[in-house]
């Protein structure tokens, strides 16, 4: 291959995208006029799809997180719930559910336990509006958004375009909830911000819309049986109920 | 609990657990096993925890990762001495290796359709056999999807030593698949 040195440093850059607009561009005028260097760039992306191919399999057991909890001497370790697991894992444990029969594993979340979710759900909303930033990938690209949770998440959100509806999104963000990160969409509505954070369900039924109050703050919950949904903002209760509607008709086509 | 020891908890909730899969996914392709990477998380967990007011804003996950590559290195050096490479020696034969690169004689083959033909398992184990230096920068940038400026921050190098190993470490990749297609 006659790659010089040189080169070779600047496809790598710019397949990276460490290159500027300007190199970029140059880059690419040569790209289409050099076979050589195209197909040499065209094999590090096979190279890295390949690698990122199996990323969503690639996750620790269950236990880590409760060692590590043990290993910081944290009281939380007593409060786990089934929802306080990486999200594939928790596809295992419905399985093994499913075979012992009893259902053991989906202890009912009592009314203290969603007590708690809630006041969580809406801290994580509180801390979000206080930071400079309030989310971690400003974008109102659904396609841009989805992606950036599968890197990070095991399990990557449901993300739907309400921008005709009156409800753009904004981006989105990772909350902890339980000890466990948690996928969190940031929408709009007029001045106010609305959160959607998406759980496993902690059991494997569908449960209404429930509205909790925390704080002066909106939470409401329902659940598909699959994945809980909690959407938190200030803004009026029935605006939230129409965004929630129409979030709901969204993700289930 | 009293409330200092709240507050710690609470940054720790919120610096390092959302990483705990990145943490995970880091250890294992420095250590090669998934058992030795849950060992390396947790004590690295302990570090994070212990260190968590030297964490002065910035990004959380490279802070993170910086923990767990140390603990790695210090579980390594402890657990398997010899694995421990001099990156001094590895750069150095990567630049000579560079230099001669163009002369290597190879009949152009097209690494992407080899590439594509080929089960993700085999890629893997590829990057599995990189020397220590070159496998943690290519997972730093693919797996991790870092930024040059933050790998270097991580591993503390110059942002041209990351260039020229991640260069090379893509090249020794295709020279392994084209030996193991052939």
């Amino acid at each position: 291959m006659s790659v010089s040195e040189q080169d070779e440093l600047v496809l790598n850059a710019y397949l990276d995208g460490e290159l500027g607009p300007i190199e970029a561009a140059r880059f690419e005028q040569r790209l289409a006029k050099e076979p050589e260097l195209a197909a040499e760039v065209d094999a590090r992306r096979a190279l890295r799809d390949s690698l990122r191919s199996g990323l969503a399999e690639d996750v620790p057991s269950d236990d880590l997180r409760r060692r590590i909890m043990a290993s910081v001497g944290g009281a939380e370790v007593h409060k786990a719930r089934p929802w306080a697991r990486s999200w594939s894992s928790l596809a295992a444990s419905f399985l093994v559910g499913a075979l012992l029969g009893g259902g053991l594993i989906f202890g009912a979340l009592n009314d203290q336990g969603q007590q708690d979710v809630a006041s969580q759900v809406v801290s994580a909303h509180i801390r979000a509006l206080m930071a400079p930033q309030s989310i971690d990938v400003p974008s109102s690209d659904r396609h841009t958004v989805k992606p950036w949770f599968a890197g990070k998440l095991a399990l990557a959100p449901k993300v739907v375009d309400l921008s005709t509806k009156g409800f753009p999104l904004v981006g989105g963000r990772i909350d902890v909830i339980g000890l466990a990160p948690v996928a969190s969409l940031v929408y709009t509505n007029g001045k106010h911000l609305i959160s959607v954070m998406e759980m496993p369900s902690a059991q494997p039924l569908a449960a209404p819309l429930e509205k909790h109050v925390e704080q002066g703050y909106q939470a409401l919950t329902w659940s598909d049986g699959k994945i809980t949904y909690w959407v938190v903002s200030d803004a009026a209760v029935e605006e939230l109920k129409t965004f929630v509607g129409l979030f709901q008709e969204a993700a289930e086509s | 609990m009293n409330v200092d020891d709240q507050i710690d908890q609470n940054r720790f909730a919120e610096v390092f657990l959302p990483h705990v899969d990145d943490a995970f996914r880091l250890a294992r392709w420095i250590s090669g096993s998934r058992a030795d990477a849950e060992d390396i998380v947790q004590e690295a967990s302990l570090r994070a925890f212990k260190g968590i007011r030297n964490f002065n804003g910035g990004s959380t996950r490279a802070w993170t990762l910086t923990i767990v590559r140390n603990a790695s290195y210090s579980w390594l050096a402890k657990n398997r001495p010899s694995t421990v490479v001099l990156t001094e020696d590895l750069d150095q034969r990567a630049r000579e290796e560079m230099e001669r690169g163009a002369g290597d004689g190879d009949v152009p083959t097209p690494e992407a359709a080899l590439i594509a033909k080929m089960e993700a398992e085999e890629v893997r184990n590829a990057v599995a056999a990189l020397p220590l230096p070159f496998r943690e920068i290519l997972v730093l940038r693919e797996i991790h999807d870092l930024d040059y400026r933050s790998i270097a921050e991580i591993i503390q190098v110059p942002i041209g030593t990351v260039m020229s190993r991640l260069a090379r470490a893509r090249k020794l990749i295709f020279a392994t698949l084209r030996e193991s297609a052939r």
